[in-house]
């Protein structure tokens, strides 16, 4: 009996006490290694999703393709006025400005703030929200004044034979 | 018996390149050069298999 207690674990039928722990978290050079190569293997894994991302924006399928559309004639829109359109789809009202001979803008025209539509004035040369009185560089679309804080989606024109067409919608950067 | 480190160092070098460049690829990601981000990742890819062959040779060298 005494020379049972005096040794823990003692050797006799030892069922419960016999896990050697020493050295059990010890990381050894091997271990270490191990370690590293495990790491370079999760550095390698997770660059697999921006290698996808960056191809399929080399194969442009992040941009959206639509349709081009009329919206007008030239003929029937002076210089400094503008037209109200739906594009690219029939109830993304948007708008078109003419600003000289040569140069049209367009953009969606709810207003970023609570999409009120945002009229083009044309006296004082600036877009206009009338619900809060937000405002829009007219060359941009970026907001100058009032509650908006993003720019108004910028919409491509393309003038072809007297005609202006809406030929995409540009990509929404924040 | 003498180890060698050498091995443990080049796999340090390894983790430290795969640091540089998978912190390149994201930022040539933001610039939109995704031709450089591809490349990176690449190299990140390869740089793998180049580790685990490191291990395998300095595992069992003792000199």
């Amino acid at each position: 009996m005494t020379a049972k207690n005096n040794k823990i674990p003692y050797n006799e039928d030892n069922y419960t006490h016999n896990i050697n722990r020493n050295n059990e978290r010890k990381l050894d050079r091997r271990g270490f290694m191990k370690t590293l190569v495990g790491a370079a293997g999760v550095f390698a894994v997770s660059s697999l999703p921006w290698g996808v991302l960056a191809a399929k924006e080399l194969n442009g399928l992040g941009d959206k393709k639509y349709p081009k559309q009329k919206i007008t004639d030239v003929k029937s829109l002076p210089i400094g006025d503008a037209v109200d359109f739906h594009f690219p789809g029939e109830h993304d009202s948007a708008i078109l400005i003419r600003l000289s001979e040569e140069k049209y803008v367009a953009y969606q025209n709810a207003c970023t703030h609570l999409r009120c539509p945002v009229f083009w004035k044309k006296d004082e040369g600036e877009m206009l929200c009338p619900c809060h009185h937000g405002k829009f560089d007219v060359e941009t679309g970026a907001p100058t004044a009032g509650p908006p804080r993003r720019p108004l989606p910028e919409i491509y024109v393309k003038v072809e034979n007297g005609t202006v067409y809406a030929v995409g919608v540009k990509r929404y950067e924040a | 018996m003498k180890r060698s480190y050498l091995p443990v160092a080049l796999l340090l070098a390894v983790l430290m390149l795969n640091i540089i460049v998978t912190q390149y690829m994201v930022h040539q990601y933001f610039y939109q050069n995704y031709v450089n981000t591809i490349v990176a990742g690449i190299m990140n890819l390869v740089l793998f298999p180049l580790a685990f062959l490191i291990y395998k040779k300095g595992v069992n060298v003792h000199d």
